[in-house]
């Protein structure tokens, strides 16, 4: 094959598939042949490979922020990263910190999600301010909790201050509050101090 | 004694391939070494290491998962694969690739082996002998990274950094979430799309 002009270029999709080893195994030995003798389709399979470590370094950073599954923080855990956890009641509230040598702080939030289809998530960064909505928020049904990624480099930036996150079943395009959660947030450093 | 000094360069020669074609493909830079006196041909070597060495290494890091592993494989396929075509043992230039792809599955084979071993070492001693896994200095560039990631809807993130995060299949992801593997399927290309879009990967931003 030429070099950087590929005549069959390998979708992405494909190239990720081939990457996470679900292809059967004709299909993998062809493509590793294919990749072996085509300098275009490697590369963008490089450019996949350098996204997957670029997520990772994100995630042992403490920069990711998201909504995941209790699956995602077991293999940070695993990974040796320092996870501080809070589960958070339907409807309760929660003291919390960020401590210096933690890597990923994670809000657990008890929810009945047996019949929900569609679920959002409501934050209210501090009393009385605009609120974000996180539409179609990832949550897995017989879990019955949603597992919040506020960010490590956010908290550490925050003064002490009380949060509100609000879960939001959309039934037939109108919503459903399941459940409403409170965060009351001291910088470590402030409880030292106490 | 073979010897391959490329990764630093070569001066050019008289082999010097672009005095010939200005983009010689693998297979005429295969016959180029197999047809000049052994290491006479050092431009045609270089330009072919520096071709082969990344796309060996990805199959290292697809096979082995390991970056230490996957640089031994490339060192170890390419001094091959010059060596025999010095000698005139590739008889089939133009199919270079599925030569070289039979070397790679023959030292996958070996080092897994050894890998075994290695471990086998590691768990006796301390978990600290570990070495460093990581990639070396990055490519990419973590706060565009992060910045793309924040623009995609919240399922076409969490999906991509759970599909990501350690390289889980579809069906495992479905899993963690209750949902079917063609439904994640689905989520991860469009995240994906706009992710490589964002990030300048795409056909579009090209």
């Amino acid at each position: 094959m030429s070099y950087g002009d590929c005549a069959a270029p390998i979708p992405p999709v494909t190239l990720l598939a081939y990457w996470l080893g679900e292809l059967d195994e004709a299909a993998e030995a062809q493509l590793d042949e294919h990749l072996l003798g085509c300098g275009e389709c490697a590369a963008e399979l490089e450019a996949l490979v350098e996204l997957a470590e670029g997520i990772r370094r994100l995630a042992h950073s403490g920069a990711l922020r998201g909504v995941f599954t209790d699956a995602l923080t077991k293999r940070l855990t695993e990974a040796g990263l320092r996870v501080r956890e809070y589960n958070v009641p339907r409807n309760g509230s929660v003291h919390c910190t960020i401590a210096p040598d933690d890597d990923v702080v994670v809000a657990r939030l008890e929810a009945p999600l047996a019949d929900v289809r569609q679920l959002d998530l409501l934050v209210f960064p501090a009393e009385g301010s605009r609120h974000e909505r996180l539409e179609h928020v990832t949550f897995n049904a017989s879990e019955s909790a949603v597992v919040v990624v506020p960010g490590a480099d956010l908290l550490r930036a925050l003064p002490a201050a009380t949060m509100r996150m609000q879960l939001i079943a959309v039934e037939h395009g109108s919503d459903r509050l399941i459940g409403e959660y409170t965060f009351h947030h001291t910088p470590w450093a402030h409880l030292q101090q106490t | 004694m073979l010897t391959l000094a490329y990764a630093s360069g070569v001066e050019s020669g008289p082999d010097d391939f672009a005095l010939y074609d200005a983009e010689p493909d693998d297979a005429s830079l295969a016959r180029r070494i197999a047809q000049a006196r052994p290491g006479a041909a050092a431009a045609a070597e270089a330009e072919l290491y520096r071709r082969l060495a990344p796309r060996v290494r990805l199959y290292g890091l697809k096979h082995l998962r390991e970056h230490q592993a996957a640089a031994d494989l490339v060192q170890q396929v390419l001094l091959m694969t010059i060596e025999r075509l010095r000698a005139g043992q590739v008889r089939e230039p133009e199919r270079l690739a599925s030569y070289v792809l039979g070397m790679c599955r023959m030292v996958v084979l070996d080092l897994q082996r050894a890998h075994a071993r290695h471990e086998r070492l590691l768990a006796t001693f301390a978990q600290d002998l570990r070495g460093d896994q990581s990639a070396g200095t990055p490519l990419l560039d973590d706060a565009s990274l992060l910045r793309c990631l924040g623009r995609l809807p919240e399922r076409e993130r969490a999906i991509l950094v759970m599909t990501f995060y350690d390289d889980r299949q579809a069906r495992d992801v479905a899993v963690d979430l209750g949902i079917s593997e063609g439904n994640v399927r689905v989520i991860r290309h469009r995240g994906l799309e706009r992710l490589r879009e964002c990030m300048g990967m795409s056909e579009a931003a090209r």
